[in-house]
């Protein structure tokens, strides 16, 4: 009797493990059979600040909606009202993506989400999800400064905008870049849901579900208690969100003591200044052209040209150039700097401060001429008044020999929004904003996806290589070589130098040629790799260096989500190159130059790069001695501890747990409901095969409506869009 | 205190058929003064146990007492459903209005959601 009891419960064991085994091991393949993933896409993100949230949000189990692409207007009503299989998941054609249809969608209750196909055919003429007038409430036009030119009441610097970018939408909004996936989304709606012959499609259905949960709500203050309060009294705290932050690059000509802090005796600067970043509507995605790297590459250029004559002839005053980081978020950057220097926390103060130059979206010079902005409200005091025009009059001797005419425009006409104006808050100095654009912007595509090289007119030939692309000299590097002259000779003429030298002074139109290309088209070519550091250039796939153009969204420092923040590195080991003196420092000896005597940590920052790769592929790395320093760019309110604050950026960024995409077929909800309850009583051979194969997968389904996708199991539609798609 | 009597409710050696009525009317007085104590499923308890007790068996001496304090149980008890599901009802209603306060009072707080 025992024996017997024995064996019927090692067989019981037996086959519970060879079930088991046969589930858990053909699960995933299951999961396979029925979703496809989409990999390339890019989502929407929340973002926070003292007020409000702007962004997107999914449901945490993602948001689930039958697909139906949006190409003419009736497809608009058969999303909105009259389509019998709501919520609807929006695949939108690009003309589509405009205010009033992305407003009908929110206020509609039939959308589940958005998928944009990002692409030049059907763009309109100008997109700018960026609002009519940036930072308009952290400038420095404001009740008490210029109040009737604050808030654009003067100028609307950015017309064609339509604010996209800070509304909140409660569903989720994914970009689809890549056209091979699109092509497998449209064939997935053209077997599926098209409408035939104007009456509504059966079931089953294509549907797509998109997981974009963000965790952070209402605004920063509750985020940022929340955190706390999590971090404090949870045993497992999470964080909600966290402070956009990175750093600010700077350097000077004549080198300037890192470890003393607060006024520098004897110094006089001239500040130059560009922006270092730019946004768009999606996260990450901020290719920013003519937002942002226009005034980057005349910047280095004009580094470059300076350089060497402040060597030999060296000018009274010192030149001081900086690249903000964080300007489209509320002037994060220039305002941690202005901050850092009127708390005696940064090498120099404000009483240092001669006179600032800011570069800002030069390059769709329209009939070659700039525009010098400057500010009304401080030029009613005379003095200033006076240097302001001495440096015009400066900057017109300047551009006398080159083929550049420099204008001002009208003397009521406020400043654009720029890092000047953080400057002006804390003290009245005289200043300049050189910009393409008189009233309003010329660029049309402002702080959007399609702010590329394109817009900027930087396109090659056909059939170059890409190191023959590197130095192709497009009209665009000419021009801004030429721009890049005019601030060089101009910033030489305001720090007190000598006229004669200004021949000496050119921007290299090869050097320019390499910079746009480095950030417009592919930031993974020769000379970059040459600048690097070793292990950069060797990583492997979360590398700086990873093909394509840099983004410049200013991210979360650390990175949190993804790779290091590429464009500070850039800028930072390119301004090593261009200003730096190569030492002949082994690689121990650069990380620890504070041991030599010869060497000073103080003045100089010691970099251990690649080098040119030679004829066999060899590098032969090097240690360059330059006075390029990064400083943090956080913004003050989070050093205060004032998240609700007016005065500072209060930008966060919320997290996550997963963000992605997929499809799959769905079916009716009585169908489902019948499989939920009743057995498969059905007599039809087709029913009865399926249902053998749907009956043992039962046990692994985890949601109900998955079960009709099982019944057609081997010869499901679905598996021959995924076979088209994987195995390519 | 016995309260070997007290924590062995659910024995089946512990029938209320084999108990002696004085017995009786002692553990369900202890039940209904420990309800006090911010137990109200001791009253609860009390009143489901004792209820076949006090009202549907024929009359005995204890009887009397046995239902005043079933009675009082169930009074207690409804009061505390009643200030329990008042309180839910405000908290999961207002608590993302309340902003800060309702923050400290939340023990978990929801992601992604006010």
């Amino acid at each position: 009797m025992r024996k017997m009891t024995d064996l019927i419960s090692i067989n019981c064991v037996k086959l519970l493990i060879s079930a088991l085994f046969y589930t858990c091991v053909l699960c995933s393949s299951v999961e396979q059979k029925i979703y496809v993933v989409l990999n390339e896409t890019v989502p929407c993100v929340r973002l926070l600040n003292a007020t409000h949230q702007i962004g997107c949000q999914s449901s945490i189990s993602g948001d689930t909606g039958v697909l139906h692409v949006l190409e003419t207007e009736s497809d608009l009503d058969w999303i909105l009202s009259s389509g019998p299989h709501p919520p609807y998941m929006v695949i939108m054609e690009t003309a589509f993506f405009n205010r009033s249809v992305m407003m009908r969608m929110k206020n509609s209750s039939r959308v589940a989400g958005v998928a944009v196909i990002i692409s030049k055919t059907g763009l309109a003429d100008n997109f700018s999800p960026h609002t009519t007038c940036p930072n308009q409430n952290t400038g420095v036009y404001s009740e008490s400064y210029g109040s009737d030119l604050a808030n654009c009441n003067g100028t609307v610097w950015n017309p064609l905008g339509n604010g996209l970018s800070y509304e909140d939408f409660s569903f989720p909004v994914f970009a689809l870049k890549d056209e091979n996936q699109t092509q497998v989304l449209r064939k997935c709606y053209e077997d599926h849901n098209q409408r035939v012959n104007g009456s509504a499609p059966q079931y089953p259905l294509c549907a797509m579900q998109l997981f974009s949960h963000m965790h952070a709500v209402t605004d920063t203050v509750t985020c940022m208690r929340r955190t706390d309060l999590q971090n404090r009294f949870s045993i497992n705290p999470e964080v909600l969100c966290d402070p956009l932050s990175d750093f600010n690059v700077w350097t000077s000509t004549r080198p300037l003591n890192n470890s003393a802090k607060g006024h520098a005796a004897d110094e006089s600067v001239v500040i130059a200044a560009t922006r270092l970043d730019g946004r768009s509507f999606f996260w990450e995605q901020a290719p920013a052209a003519e937002g942002t790297v226009s005034g980057i590459v005349t910047l280095l250029a004009t580094i470059q040209a300076l350089y060497p004559v402040t060597q030999e002839a060296p000018p009274p005053r010192n030149i001081f150039f900086s690249f903000f980081q964080g300007e489209a978020f509320d002037y994060i950057g220039s305002s941690k700097m202005v901050y850092d220097m009127e708390k005696n926390d940064f090498v120099i103060d404000m009483n240092n401060v001669h006179s600032m130059l800011e570069i800002g979206q030069v390059g769709l010079l329209s009939g070659r001429s700039l525009w010098m902005h400057s500010d009304p409200v401080s030029r009613q005091n005379k003095s200033v008044d006076t240097e302001v025009s001495e440096m015009m009059s400066r900057i017109q001797s300047a551009a006398a020999g080159l083929k550049l005419t420099v204008d001002h425009p009208s003397v009521s006409q406020p400043l654009p929004p720029s890092s000047f104006q953080r400057f002006l808050r804390a003290r009245r100095i005289p200043g300049l904003v050189l910009a393409d654009h008189n009233t309003s912007f010329t660029n049309r595509y402002y702080e959007s996806m399609y702010d590329d090289a394109e817009n900027l007119n930087v396109t090659y030939p056909p059939g170059l290589t890409p190191d023959e692309q590197l130095v192709y000299e497009t009209d665009a590097a000419k021009s801004l070589a030429e721009v890049a002259t005019l601030v060089a000779r101009s910033l030489y003429l305001q720090a007190g130098g000598e006229e004669n030298n200004l021949n000496n002074i050119t921007a290299d139109p090869k050097i320019v040629a390499q910079l746009l290309y480095g950030f417009l088209v592919q930031k993974n070519n020769s000379w970059f790799r040459s600048l690097l550091p070793p292990e950069v250039t060797k990583k492997g796939v979360n590398s700086i260096l990873s093909p394509g153009p840099p983004q410049f969204y200013i991210g979360l420092g650390p990175r949190v989500h993804g790779p290091a923040h590429s464009v500070t590195r850039f800028v930072q080991y390119i301004l090593a190159n261009l200003t730096g003196t190569v030492t002949n420092l082994t690689e121990s000896q650069c990380q620890n130059p504070s041991e030599l005597s010869t060497e000073n940590k103080d003045l100089f920052s010691y970099f251990w790069v690649s080098g040119p790769a030679s004829v066999n592929g060899t590098r032969e790395p090097f240690c360059v001695r330059a006075s390029v320093r990064l400083s943090k760019a956080v913004s003050p309110a989070f050093e205060l501890l004032e998240y609700g604050s007016r005065n500072y950026s209060t930008w966060t960024e919320s997290r996550w747990k997963s963000i992605r995409a997929r499809i799959f077929l769905v079916a009716s909800r009585e169908l489902e409901r019948k499989d939920a309850f009743a057995g498969r009583l059905s007599d039809s051979p087709a029913q009865r095969r399926t249902s053998r194969c749907a009956a043992g997968w039962r046990s692994v389904l985890h949601s109900g409506w998955d079960s009709d996708c099982l019944r057609h199991c081997a010869d499901h539609p679905l598996l021959q869009i995924k076979d088209a798609f994987v195995w390519r | 205190m016995d309260l070997s009597r007290v924590f062995f409710t659910g024995n089946s050696t512990m029938n209320l058929e084999r108990m002696p009525n004085e017995e009786k009317l002692s553990l369900c007085r202890r039940y209904y003064l420990g309800g006090f104590a911010f137990l109200p499923f001791l009253w609860l308890v009390n009143v489901l146990w004792f209820f076949k007790e006090a009202f549907l068996k024929p009359a005995y001496t204890e009887q009397p007492q046995i239902k005043s304090y079933i009675k009082k149980s169930a009074l207690g008890l409804i009061l505390w459903v009643a200030v329990l599901t008042t309180w839910i009802t405000i908290f999961q209603h207002f608590r993302a209005r309340w902003g800060e306060v309702g923050d400290y009072l939340s023990f978990t707080i929801p992601l992604g959601t006010a």
